[in-house]
């Protein structure tokens, strides 16, 4: 009301304008920072360009013994174990690595290993959830866990918890072994099902998972 | 003819030409400045820190030519620069510590200025870069030592994972997309950080974070780099033991920097809380230091809030390093009670020392402001009250000739050295030569400013009083915050007085301002 005391009737316009509505050239503004912003949206999905495939999206595999064969439920035999390597991919070097070794356990009888079906066997991540150093199952009478060398995490074959060691210490998810998840066919071979690198599904190699309750 | 009268040829031509080129450059706005004395070293920190930034970067591009970034030959291939390639020791140990004086300069740098309150009168984007600029040092200086893929490495590299991937809701997906997975892409996505996107993104902020007037003092450089050399010569690094993952690992701990960190983690609790938060809440506290601090005044004695949060900061950094590095002797413990902190008690420890910090930094300003007190009253003393040592100009020329002859001894010295395999002795005799050259030219310059000095006559020779106190600019300077009514009263002294009575005048002088005070 002071413009238009002043007599600058158009000034107190505009001013109302602009307090009220929105302004021509905010309008254009605002235009202009949504076509920057869509301009880049279809690049938003090139981010899965930092994930390695290789891993990033598992596959259904067979499991593959060390010596070539695949597993069976029916030829395994019961309390031993093998190391299995998942993803495969047919690079020496990624294949030897810590992060793509499993061990391959068929459970000792009592732990229910006489089942001629899937459920007798497991599949756990060979990296200790410590540090890191590769621990195997050990199917000695009295021992029947997994052990890892280096600094004495052991872990139970049923669910993959460790139970003595500074593994077991660790807040969960990372006191439990990340695992795979197998099927058999009708003929008895053992296939790995496709793998998610979730702490609430597979768990991931080196860091842990939720135990199911 | 022109040239020859200038006394300039062809080549001091184009080295001007290219000097004035300078004033079109983005260089110009930042003012360098060559003291012609020496100052406190303090002010020197921030330039001395990018100094070793780019010794890292000269050192770091030769390691590059031989490094693999490959699992199973990067712990080989810097077995090979340390051990086969010629003065590859010497490039691998000037990297690693230049890589700790990096960080150590860093860290001394912000709390000069933190205590010495700078990050004020605008200079809180300076601070806040600074801060950021810090933390992208030590993770610059961490994945560099975890691409050696040696034990220490791997359990960095574990445990940065194991980090990252409990971050609540982002973390798995960062892991995977800024790690990848496995070992294999652990290092070479560590190798791409360290050598290109971390100093990227420092030289980034160091434009920013670069003040516009910068002192460069070559004497200060030529220490530092000196300083490292002789560290890489008494302590060379070691290889440590190649990662087997089936093969115990000795017992190790992070480098100094992250021990920190570490000794938040033995006590096993929670990762992300241990790990990420306290870390990132202490980060998050010192950027926002400028907008906290209130006070209107600079110095550290008027700030005692600020200062005390200082002093405890610095005294939980150092409880916690040391505490990291702890690990009990006693082998017929149990590795895992010898590894894990009880909470309870390392909790309790950080908690004290809050009112013991806040205690400390109430004496020490007590105690500062009674020297200054102290310091005003002795001010009769004369203007020189540091000690100096006062070398005549041939002395001052004798011993720049015996500090050339010693380089050059020790060139020799250093030659013969490396010839004879003794790589570490060859190392610490340059950093030697370099200390050497930084002393002759300190010595350089101050013979140069005593060459400019008008020499005093002694007092015997003429009656006459120099200047009265109250006038001369040096007493001004030095009598500090004393009003100068007090001083014009006291500084009228007839030309006829004596030297000798001096003394008493200027002792009644600051004595009577000094009650005067209330």
């Amino acid at each position: 009301m002071q413009f238009f005391k002043n007599g600058s009737l158009e000034m107190s316009e505009q001013d109302s304008t602009a307090k009220n509505t929105l302004s021509r050239r905010d309008f254009l503004k605002l235009l202009g920072a949504a076509g920057t912003a869509l301009t880049f949206t279809p690049f938003v999905p090139w981010g899965q360009f930092m994930p390695n495939p290789s891993n990033a999206a598992p596959q259904k595999a067979k499991v593959i013994l060390p010596d070539g064969t695949q597993a069976n439920v029916k030829f395994f035999p019961k309390n031993h174990s093998e190391v299995i390597t998942y993803p495969l991919t047919g690079d020496t070097v990624l294949d030897q690595e810590a992060f793509r070794k499993w061990q391959f356990i068929r459970l000792p009888e009592e732990l229910g290993g006489d089942k001629d079906d899937v459920s007798a066997f497991r599949v756990y991540s060979m990296v200790c959830l410590h540090l890191w150093c590769l621990w195997k199952y050990w199917p000695q009478e009295g021992r029947k866990r997994g052990e890892c060398p280096c600094h004495g995490s052991m872990y139970n074959p049923l669910n993959g918890k460790a139970f003595v060691g500074p593994a077991s210490l660790q807040a969960p998810p990372s006191n439990v072994l990340a695992t795979l998840y197998l099927e058999a066919d009708n003929d008895g071979n053992l296939w790995i099902k496709p793998a998610k690198w979730d702490v609430t599904e597979n768990g991931i190699v080196g860091y842990g998972r939720f135990l199911k309750t | 003819m022109v040239a020859s009268l200038k006394r300039r040829n062809g080549l001091v031509d184009f080295f001007y030409w290219v000097w004035d080129g300078y004033e079109r450059t983005i260089f110009i706005g930042t003012k360098f400045s060559f003291p012609g004395r020496f100052v406190s070293p303090f002010g020197f920190l921030g330039m001395l820190t990018f100094v070793t930034f780019i010794i890292l970067g000269i050192s770091g591009a030769l390691l590059m030519f031989y490094y693999e970034p490959i699992l199973t030959r990067a712990w080989d291939s810097v077995a090979k620069i340390n051990n086969t390639v010629p003065f590859g020791f010497m490039i691998r140990n000037i990297h690693y510590h230049a890589s700790n004086a990096m960080v150590l300069l860093a860290v001394l740098h912000m709390y000069y200025q933190y205590f010495s309150g700078r990050y004020k009168i605008r200079n809180e984007l300076l601070w806040f870069t600074g801060v950021i600029l810090g933390t992208v040092t030590i993770l610059e200086a961490f994945t560099g030592y975890d691409i050696i893929f040696s034990e220490r490495a791997e359990l960095a590299l574990s445990i940065a994972a194991s980090l990252t991937n409990s971050i609540p809701v982002a973390g798995p997906t960062i892991r995977d997309a800024m790690f990848g997975s496995g070992f294999a892409d652990f290092i070479l996505r560590f190798y791409t950080q360290h050598v290109f996107i971390l100093p990227i993104v420092m030289l980034g902020l160091m434009a920013i974070h670069m003040p516009r007037f910068l002192v460069f003092d070559v004497p200060m450089v030529m220490a530092i780099c000196g300083a490292i050399f002789i560290t890489g010569g008494v302590f060379p690094v070691d290889l440590g033991s190649k990662f087997e993952p089936t093969v115990p690992p000795g017992v190790t701990v992070p480098e100094w920097y992250l021990t920190g960190i570490y000794a938040f983690l033995r006590t096993q609790y929670d990762k992300f809380v241990t790990g990420v938060a306290w870390p990132a809440a202490f980060i998050i506290a010192l950027g926002l230091t400028p907008f906290i601090d209130r006070y209107k005044k600079f110095s550290w004695k008027d700030r005692p809030i600020i200062t005390a949060f200082g002093i405890t900061g610095i005294a939980q950094i150092m409880v916690t390093t040391y505490w990291g590095f702890y690990i009990s002797p006693d082998v017929t413990k149990a590795l895992v009670a010898r590894l894990v902190i009880d909470p309870v008690f390392f909790y309790s420890v950080m908690l004290l020392l809050v009112p013991i910090g806040f205690g400390f930094s109430y004496m020490m300003i007590k105690l500062a402001k009674e020297a200054e007190r102290k310091a005003k009253l002795a001010v009769s003393k004369g203007p020189h009250k540091v000690a100096q040592i006062n070398l005549s100009e041939k002395w001052i020329n004798w011993l720049i000739v015996a500090l050339l002859a010693f380089q050059v001894y020790l060139n020799i010295a250093a030659y013969n050295a490396a010839l004879a395999g003794m790589k570490n002795f060859s190392l610490f005799l340059v950093g030697l030569i370099l200390m050497v050259f930084a002393g002759m030219f300190h010595l350089y310059r101050h013979g140069l400013s005593e060459t400019k000095k008008v020499p005093t006559p002694p007092p015997q020779a003429t009656q006459e009083i120099p200047k009265p106190i109250g006038t001369s600019p040096d007493s001004i300077k030095l009598l500090g915050k004393e009003n100068p009514p007090s001083v014009t009263t006291n500084t009228a002294p007839t030309p006829e007085i004596k030297t000798a009575n001096l003394e008493n005048i200027r002792e009644s002088t600051v004595g009577t301002s000094d009650i005067k005070k209330p």
